[in-house]
This record gives C-alpha cells, sequence and structure tokens, in this order.
C-alpha cells in the first residue's frame, strides 16, 4: 500500500468557482485510475480533476467559499492531508472592480455561483488596501457622523458620497501611517486602472470581440429590416395583430356558441334525471327492499331529502309523502327483524345503522339489546318447556326418546353425545345440553352487542344510565338460565349424566369467561359450577354405597382361579364361609392399602381425616370373626360330636384285658375328619389352614381329654391302647396344634394311669411305629400342607371370588 | 523529532516576489519538487508548504508565490503583510526586472515597516550567461546598499536554489529568536518603567 497522499502546493491559493487550480504534493495516485476523490474545501472536485502526474493533478474548484483543505484520496493510498488551504470566494463586481462581462449590479441573490452584491463597505479594503478588522469593535457614533455630515453617505455607489464620512465610518482608528499608504495604495490602483486598460482589453480580448460582432450583426439586422419593411415596421405589425385578432373571434364565436348549447342541454337533462329519480324512488325502494340492498335505500333517500325536502312543487310533494310513506314501512320491518333475533353480531348492526341512518325516532340500538335480551330469555323458557314437557307427559319415564330431526339444530347438539346412542339420553340432559348451547349463541352476542353500544361503536348517542339497566338484562337472563338448569339437574338424573351436564355448562363457563362479564353474573355461574360438582359427588357416592349393597345379591359363589381354570362343584355353606373368610383377609391385606396408596398418589387428605374412620378396621375384623366362629361351629361341632360316640361304638372298654393291636378306629375318624377339614379349607384358601385348623384341633383335643377324664378305670391293656392312641393323635395333629392343644393331650395323657412295666413302653413303641408306617399317607397329608406353606401363600394371593 | 511533543513545528513564512516572468513559480517548483517547468503560465498567487530539515531541527517552510504582473500590485500588499522573508527575484537577462526590484523592496519595506526584515537579492536565469544585461557587480552593490546578501540562481540547473531558501530561513528564524528576546526584554523595561514610576 503506498503511502497516503499530500497536497503541498496550490497554484493558485484562491479563486471564485470555477477557478482552475494546479494542485502539486506526493503520492497523489499513480495513475488515473488510482485517483478517487479529490475534496476543495469540502466540495467534491472529482468530475473536473485531472490527473497528470503522481505530483500534480489539475482540477477546477466548486462553489465553496472560505478556507479549507485540498483531500485527495486514491486507491492505493487512502485518504489524504494537505499542507495548504485554498480559499473560495464569490466575486464581487463594484465600482472599482471592472469587467468585461456584464454584471447586474442591483442586489439580487440568485446568481449562477450563488454570488452575493455586497455592501460597498465590504470592499473596503481593496478601496485602500488596508484590513478593516483592525477597525471592527470600534465604530464611529452614528449620531456624531449624522451632525458632521448631516445627509451625506459614505456608500461609494452613493451619489452624496462624502470621503470624510467614509473614513471616520470605516477607518477612524487606522494610524495616519496607514492611511497614507492606503492613499498611495488607491492612487496606484487609480493609475494602474488608466494605464492598464490596454492589458485589460489584451485579458478580455475574446469577450471584446464577441461583444463587437453581436453590435455590427444587430446594426446589419436593423438596417436590412428597414430595406425589408420600410421605416415604420411596427405600423404594419399593429394592423397584423389587430386582423388576426378579429378573425380569431370569429372562428371561436361558433365554438363558444355551440359550447353553451351544449351546457343548456346537459343542465336540462341533469334536471329531468333528478326527476326521474324522485318519481322512480318508491318502486325503487319496493325492489332494494326485496333483494335487502337497505344501504342504497338509505342513500337515495338521503339524496331525495337533499334534493327536494323544501320544494314547493305539489307533485314532489306528493311523491315524497309516497317515499316517506315506504321508508316508513322499511323502518318497520328493519325492526321487526331486528326483534327476531338471532342474527349474528354483524348483521344486528349493520340494521342498527340502517335505522339509525333512516333517524327512526327511539334508540333502536337499545331496542336491539332489549329485545335480544327478550329472545334469550324466550328461548330458555321455551327449550325448557319443549324438554321438561315432554318429561311431564310421559309421566316420570326416565327415557324419553326423541325423533331425532335432522333439519333441527338438534342433532347437531346430540352429536356430543357420546355416551350412549343419541336417542337414548334423557330429556333433561338433552334440556340442559340445549340451554347451554342457546345461552352459547346468545349472550356472547348479547353482551357484545351492548359493549359495542356503550362505547358507542353503534354510531348513536351513548345513554350511560342504561349500563345498570343492561346489566340487569343481562344479569337476570343469566339467573333465568341457571334456574333452569338447575331446576333439570334435580336428584332424578343419575351421576353420569350429572357428569356430562357439568361438563356441558364448565364448557360454557369457559367460553363466557373470555367475554369479560361483570364478574356478578360469572359468579352465578360459578356458584351453580360448584352445586352441581358437590351434587355430582354425591350422587356418585351414593351409586357406590348402592353398588356395594348390590353386590351381596350377586355374590357367585365361585371361585376364580387366576393360573388355572378348574371346574368347580356347588358350593356347600361352609364353603362360602370359608370364602367370605378368604375373601375378607384379601381386602383387609391387599385391597385396603391399596385404596390408601391410591388415595396418596392422587393428593386426596389422609383417609385418617374422614369422619368415623377407624384405623383398624375393626368392623371388618369382628366380621371375620363372626364367620371364622360360624365356620368352626358348623365344621368342629359335629367332628367333636361324633368322637364319644365312635369311640364307644365297639363296646369299648378301657378296663378289658384285650391286648392292644392297633390304634382304634375313633382315631383314624378323628385323623380323617381333621383331613377332610384340611382339603376343603386348603382347596379355597390355603391361608386359612393354619387358623381354622388349630382351632378345631384345640377342640379335638378338649374332647379327647374330656372323654378320657371320664373313663373310670382302666385295665392294663387299655392303658397301652390309650396311651398309643393319644400319642398318635398327638403326632398326627402335632403341626396344627397350638400349646392349649398340646395341653389338653397332656391332661388327657395325663387322666391314663402311669405305665408300670418297661415292655409295655416298648409295646407303645412298636405300635406307634406300626400305625405310623401303616397310616402314611394320612400323616403326610397333614404334614404336607406345612412344609408347602410357602408356595401355597403366593398361590392364595391370586386366588378370589367373583362378585 | 528534536522538539517536545505537543509544541508546534516552526513554521516560517516565505513570500517571493519580483517582476513577471523572472522564474519565482520556477524556483519555487524547483526548490519544491525538483522539477523545472518549462511553459509560461503567470502565477497569481500559489501557495505552497511542505517540511525541510533545517541545520537538524524539522521545519515547515511556507512559501508564497505571488504575481510579478502589474495587474495584481493591487493584492500585494496583503500578501506582504502576512510575510516572515522575503526572496527579491529578478533575471539577470532582463534590466527592467533588476529595476523593478528597487519598487518592490520599498513596498515591502512600507508594508512590513521594518529595515531588517529577512531578504534576499536572487538573480535568477544564471545558466543563461550569454544574455546577461546585469552584472554581478551591479547587483551586488545593489544588495550591499540595501543591507542584505546577494544569490544568484538557477532554476533550470538547480543552482543555489536551495542555497537562497534555507539561507533566508536561518535569517527567519535568527530574526524570530531575536524577537523573542527582544519581546522579553522590552517587557522587563516596563517593568523597570513601573518601579520608577
Amino acid at each position: 500500500m503506498a503511502p497516503p497522499p499530500v497536497v503541498t502546493g496550490i497554484s493558485p491559493k484562491e479563486g471564485p468557482p470555477g477557478t482552475r487550480i494546479t494542485i502539486r504534493g506526493e503520492f497523489l495516485g499513480s495513475s488515473l485510475q488510482d485517483l478517487i476523490g479529490l475534496t476543495i474545501c469540502g466540495c467534491d472536485c472529482i468530475l473536473l480533476a485531472e490527473w497528470k502526474s503522481p505530483n500534480k493533478i489539475i482540477a477546477r474548484s466548486g462553489a465553496c467559499k472560505g478556507r479549507g483543505d485540498i483531500i485527495v484520496t486514491t486507491r492505493s493510498g487512502g485518504q489524504g492531508t494537505s499542507t495548504v488551504q485554498f480559499r473560495g470566494y464569490h466575486e464581487t463586481i463594484g465600482p472599482l472592480k471592472e469587467s468585461a462581462v456584464w454584471v447586474e449590479e442591483a442586489p439580487i441573490q440568485s446568481y449562477v455561483w450563488g454570488r452575493r452584491a455586497l455592501s460597498p463597505t465590504n470592499q473596503q479594503d481593496d478601496l485602500l488596501g488596508i484590513s478593516v478588522e483592525e477597525n471592527e469593535g470600534k465604530k464611529f457614533p452614528e449620531d456624531e457622523l449624522f451632525e458632521l455630515f448631516g445627509d451625506a453617505s459614505s456608500d461609494l455607489t452613493s451619489e452624496k458620497f462624502h470621503p470624510g464620512m467614509f473614513l471616520l465610518q470605516n477607518h477612524h482608528a487606522t494610524s495616519f501611517d496607514d492611511l497614507k499608504a492606503g492613499l498611495s495604495h488607491l492612487q496606484r490602483k487609480v493609475n494602474s486602472q488608466k494605464e492598464g486598460q490596454l492589458s485589460f482589453l489584451k485579458a478580455n480580448v475574446g469577450t471584446v470581440m464577441e461583444q463587437l460582432d453581436t453590435l455590427t450583426l444587430l446594426k446589419e439586422q436593423y438596417e436590412s429590416d428597414i430595406a425589408k419593411y420600410g421605416k415604420k415596421p411596427l405600423e404594419k405589425l399593429e394592423g397584423s395583430i389587430k386582423k388576426s385578432m378579429g378573425d380569431a373571434n370569429q372562428l371561436f364565436n361558433e365554438v363558444l356558441a355551440r359550447r353553451e348549447r351544449a351546457d343548456a342541454t346537459r343542465n336540462a337533462l341533469a334536471v329531468m334525471q333528478r326527476y326521474k329519480f324522485l318519481f322512480c324512488m318508491p318502486v325503487n325502494i319496493e325492489k332494494n327492499m326485496k333483494n335487502g340492498n337497505y344501504d342504497l335505500i338509505i342513500n337515495d333517500y338521503a339524496r331525495v331529502k337533499n334534493l327536494f325536502k323544501n320544494t314547493d312543487v305539489d307533485v314532489f310533494k306528493k311523491v315524497l309523502r309516497e317515499v316517506d310513506y315506504r321508508i316508513e314501512t322499511l323502518r318497520d320491518v328493519l325492526k321487526k327483524k331486528l326483534e327476531e333475533v338471532p342474527f349474528t353480531l354483524e348483521d344486528q348492526k349493520k340494521i342498527i345503522r340502517h335505522l339509525i341512518n333512516l333517524e327512526t325516532d327511539g334508540d333502536p340500538a337499545w331496542d336491539a339489546i332489549a329485545s335480544h335480551a327478550n329472545y334469550l330469555k324466550k328461548s330458555i323458557e321455551a327449550c325448557t318447556n319443549e324438554y321438561l314437557g315432554t318429561e311431564n307427559k310421559e309421566d316420570g319415564s326416565k327415557e324419553v326418546y326423541i325423533k331425532t330431526d335432522t333439519s333441527t339444530p338438534l342433532s347437531v347438539r346430540q352429536f356430543k353425545l357420546t355416551k350412549t346412542e343419541e336417542n337414548n339420553a334423557p330429556s333433561k340432559v338433552l334440556c340442559i345440553e340445549a340451554l347451554c348451547d342457546i345461552v352459547m349463541e346468545q349472550l356472547p352476542d348479547l353482551w357484545r352487542l351492548g359493549q359495542c353500544y356503550f362505547t358507542g361503536q353503534l354510531h348513536v348517542t351513548v345513554d350511560t344510565e342504561k349500563q345498570e339497566p343492561f346489566k340487569n338484562l343481562v344479569l337476570s337472563n343469566i339467573r333465568l338460565a341457571v334456574n333452569s338448569m338447575k331446576a333439570t339437574c334435580d336428584a332424578s338424573l343419575t351421576s353420569p349424566w350429572l357428569l356430562h351436564n357439568l361438563k356441558c355448562i364448565r364448557h360454557l363457563y369457559a367460553a363466557l369467561i373470555h367475554l369479560d362479564l361483570p364478574s356478578d353474573a360469572l359468579d352465578i355461574f360459578g356458584k351453580f359450577i360448584f352445586d352441581l360438582r358437590s351434587q355430582c359427588l354425591v350422587g356418585i357416592l351414593k351409586q357406590t354405597e348402592d353398588n356395594v349393597m348390590l353386590l351381596a345379591r350377586k355374590e357367585t359363589w365361585e371361585i376364580e382361579y387366576l393360573d388355572k381354570n378348574e371346574g368347580v362343584t356347588k358350593l356347600t355353606a361352609e364353603e362360602c364361609l370359608l370364602i367370605s373368610l378368604s375373601n375378607i383377609h384379601y381386602t383387609l391385606k391387599v385391597i385396603l392399602p391399596q385404596l390408601t396408596e391410591n388415595l396418596k398418589a392422587q393428593e386426596y387428605p389422609d383417609l385418617t381425616t374422614a369422619i368415623g374412620f377407624n384405623t383398624d378396621w375393626t368392623q371388618l375384623e369382628s366380621l371375620d370373626k363372626a364367620v371364622l366362629e360360624a365356620y368352626l361351629e358348623r365344621r368342629s361341632d359335629p367332628l367333636i360330636g361324633t368322637i364319644e360316640p365312635s369311640m364307644y361304638v365297639g363296646d369299648l372298654d378301657w378296663d378289658s384285658d384285650l391286648p392292644a393291636r392297633c390304634i382304634k378306629p375313633y382315631t383314624q375318624e378323628i385323623v380323617a375328619n381333621v383331613i377332610t377339614v384340611h382339603a376343603e379349607v386348603c382347596r379355597i384358601s390355603p391361608r386359612l389352614l393354619k387358623r381354622v385348623l388349630s382351632h378345631i384341633v384345640e377342640n379335638i383335643a378338649e374332647e379327647v381329654s374330656r372323654v378320657f377324664s371320664c373313663v373310670k378305670s382302666f385295665s392294663h391293656e387299655g392303658v397301652v391302647q390309650g396311651r398309643t392312641d393319644i400319642l398318635f393323635l398327638r403326632k398326627a395333629l402335632e403341626s396344627f396344634s397350638s400349646h392349649r392343644a398340646k395341653c389338653f393331650f397332656d391332661e388327657a395323657l395325663n387322666s391314663i394311669p402311669k405305665i408300670t412295666r418297661k415292655d409295655d413302653i416298648e409295646k407303645i413303641d412298636i405300635l406307634l411305629t406300626k400305625v405310623y408306617s401303616r397310616m402314611r399317607l394320612q400323616l403326610s397329608c397333614l404334614k404336607d400342607s406345612v412344609d408347602s406353606r410357602v408356595d401355597v401363600e403366593n398361590l392364595n394371593m391370586t386366588r378370589l371370588t367373583i362378585v | 523529532m528534536s522538539k517536545k511533543p505537543g509544541m508546534a513545528q516552526a513554521l516560517h513564512k516565505v513570500i517571493m516576489v519580483g517582476s513577471g516572468g523572472v522564474g519565482k513559480s520556477a524556483l519555487t517548483l524547483q526548490f519544491m519538487y525538483d522539477e523545472f517547468v518549462v511553459d509560461y503560465e503567470p502565477t497569481k498567487a500559489d501557495s505552497y508548504r511542505k517540511k525541510v530539515v533545517l541545520d537538524g531541527e524539522e521545519v515547515q517552510i511556507d512559501i508564497l508565490d505571488t504575481a510579478g504582473q502589474e495587474d495584481y500590485a493591487a493584492i500585494r500588499d496583503n500578501y506582504f503583510r502576512s510575510g516572515e522573508g522575503f526572496l527579491c527575484v529578478f533575471s539577470i537577462t532582463e534590466d527592467d526586472s533588476f529595476q523593478a526590484t528597487q519598487e518592490f523592496r520599498e513596498q515591502i519595506l512600507r508594508v512590513k515597516n521594518d529595515e531588517n526584515i529577512p531578504f534576499l537579492l536572487v538573480g535568477n536565469k544564471s545558466d543563461l550567461q550569454d544574455k546577461r544585461q546585469v552584472s554581478l557587480a551591479e547587483a551586488q552593490s545593489r544588495a550591499q546598499q540595501w543591507g542584505v546578501p546577494y544569490v544568484e540562481t538557477s532554476a533550470k540547473t538547480r543552482e543555489n536554489v536551495d542555497k537562497v531558501f534555507f539561507d533566508l530561513m536561518r535569517a527567519i528564524a535568527a530574526r524570530k529568536a531575536q524577537g523573542n528576546q527582544s519581546e522579553i526584554g522590552e517587557r522587563k523595561k516596563k517593568t523597570n518603567c513601573c518601579t520608577v514610576l
């Protein structure tokens, strides 16, 4: 990159706009293309710049004034600087300044270069060659000047110019020497002007020659003209002008006359048109009314009124009356139209505007609001009557079949019903839906109409006092709607339908919230929704309760095996009891905790805060106990009862001397009975085994102990036999024996006399071993269940009865 | 720069005077741009300024090249007022131009009102010895009479071109230094006066 350009020389250093300037310096661009910018005193002069060499540019100054830098910009070196300055000035012609061309001396501002004629005082340094700046701020007082010189002037161009006044005014602070120098300067200047006339001519020879040429040409032309047209060409000219004027008038008179005629015809036509318009008016009104072009009618009416309002012609008056009559009918039609809602808001606005334009009496906008409100009220009532009326006719039957008519909007509404077939919905629900729809359609329009009215959008004078009545109108309508809905949503509706209604009404509420309704209006709805909600809740709870009550009847007592499907026999009462037990157990262990969990998960309040809640489910547990007792009663009582009779059925005599060979049959029967119970319980709920069997075993042990304590005497063999029996029983029932059962067994043993001989003990052992091996299966039955308990328990969790 | 930063560079204002066509512009352009202009084009008033090193110090020289033609005599006074030193040029091949120097000298002295203004009498076109009309002695005697140096130059061959400008600048610089001192002296005098009073 080359260094930035520097301008170090300028020739000349000052001049008027258009001066040819030689700019010298360094790095002024390597070529013509390299030079891209040149400003002199801020004026862009690149257009007239001529690049000569990197040290020289020839340019012409622009319309600049004052001192300023010469800035050269090159592509290679960027924007440059300048050490010299150019001063632009606007040349002024004064009495002492010669000019080769004509210059207007009057102070006219509009010269090509914005040249300005300055007052002579500004030229004084030209006059004496002395700077004025020294005198600035030292003005000679004007009054004294006036006293000294009277009406003389210091203006050089003035006829009353007085040199003394000039000097005092402009140089009264200048030193004598300077004034002397100034005088010699002036003298030299005047001399030079005298002497320099030749050089002045030389300098401006081109202009002078041109002027001479022009003068010669002028003279020649004038002479030739005189030769051609004689001495007085003007007279001829005047004659010609006059003649041509006469001709022109003739030519144009005809045209002008024609134009006048045309104007007259046009005026007549316009009048005719107007009359035709008036006479056709009634027919037009009729026609436009049919087509609904109310705008057109209003326009025409306004026009007619404008044109013929003040007419005195009878025919016109008659027609006007006719027109007025038509307009009156139109007003009536419009009013009626406004009353028979529904219309869209826009339509209503339009009609109101029409009415206002027709200068209808009263307040059509307010009428529209009132009639709208009225219509809303009516439609709510009609809707209620329609649905509830039919219901009354059907005399309380809950489900009313409404014929779906596709042409009514009802079908659209029923489209919302998805829970059941549309025909099945109770009329009350339909009524609510219809009401919701009516309110949703009409209320927003009514409200917006009201808003428009009060914000002045309806082009009527707003009567602010009507705010209150309007609010009341809206509120009463809302109340009416809510009351009808309330009346409909009575207790006779089932909760699903209530829910459905709630949904509809909430939807409506959401739509209304966007309307900016006053809060008391919304409150009515809010309260209603709240009530409806509680009603729904109550309904649901009640229904649940009913369902629970119904459960008892629905119990089929069939066990559902969720893992394997097996055939189920008819159940006995005992089995039912067992199943109930199992169910209670399941409820306690699984369902209730699950319920609590769910409640917690849904963030409902804790169950413990509920009224009348006991944490331990005592009622359920007491039921559990009662069921268990009932079962035990049914099962163990017969079992116990058979012990004694079957013990003595074979004429058992504990005092006989028959040697004991085996355990007695009653023992076997007991074991068999227990196995039966075991099987029964195990099939339904192995979990209950321990609980049920331990009770039974306890009873058995008690009975056995009682029976043995009643035996009066034992023979030797009887002792062996009894002991063997009891030991066997104890062994067989060991896994279900509670502490109490064991005590009873011990008691039974104690009631038998002690063994005296040693071989008796051995004999008992031998007998027991024999019996054990023989009754292996029975014993394993009772034992097995204990071992496999864990598995069964898991199984148990999936077993429940079908309800 | 040898000067303290922030302090303005010394600026010496030189004015070229002399009759038309004696070579004022040629001298100036030769000094400024080492270029000799053959074509003659009368000057109105040109301005040049550049940095030069004068006795080891960087200074700026401002050259005002004035018009020699009588037409512009009227505007000379204004120019002269701003000059600090003058190169009064005549052509040794034209006696009229030598005679005119007298007039210029007077005008300068009148405007500057100072006998000791830095001033050099310059006889240009020394390369045209065969056309000489003004003898060396003649010129030297006039210079002596005025108490100024006389130098003969040639804008064409660049003979003594730098010398005349540098000599004049030195004279100006010396004059400025002297002026400062005398100013200080004057001020001292004044204070003295006050004490006397």
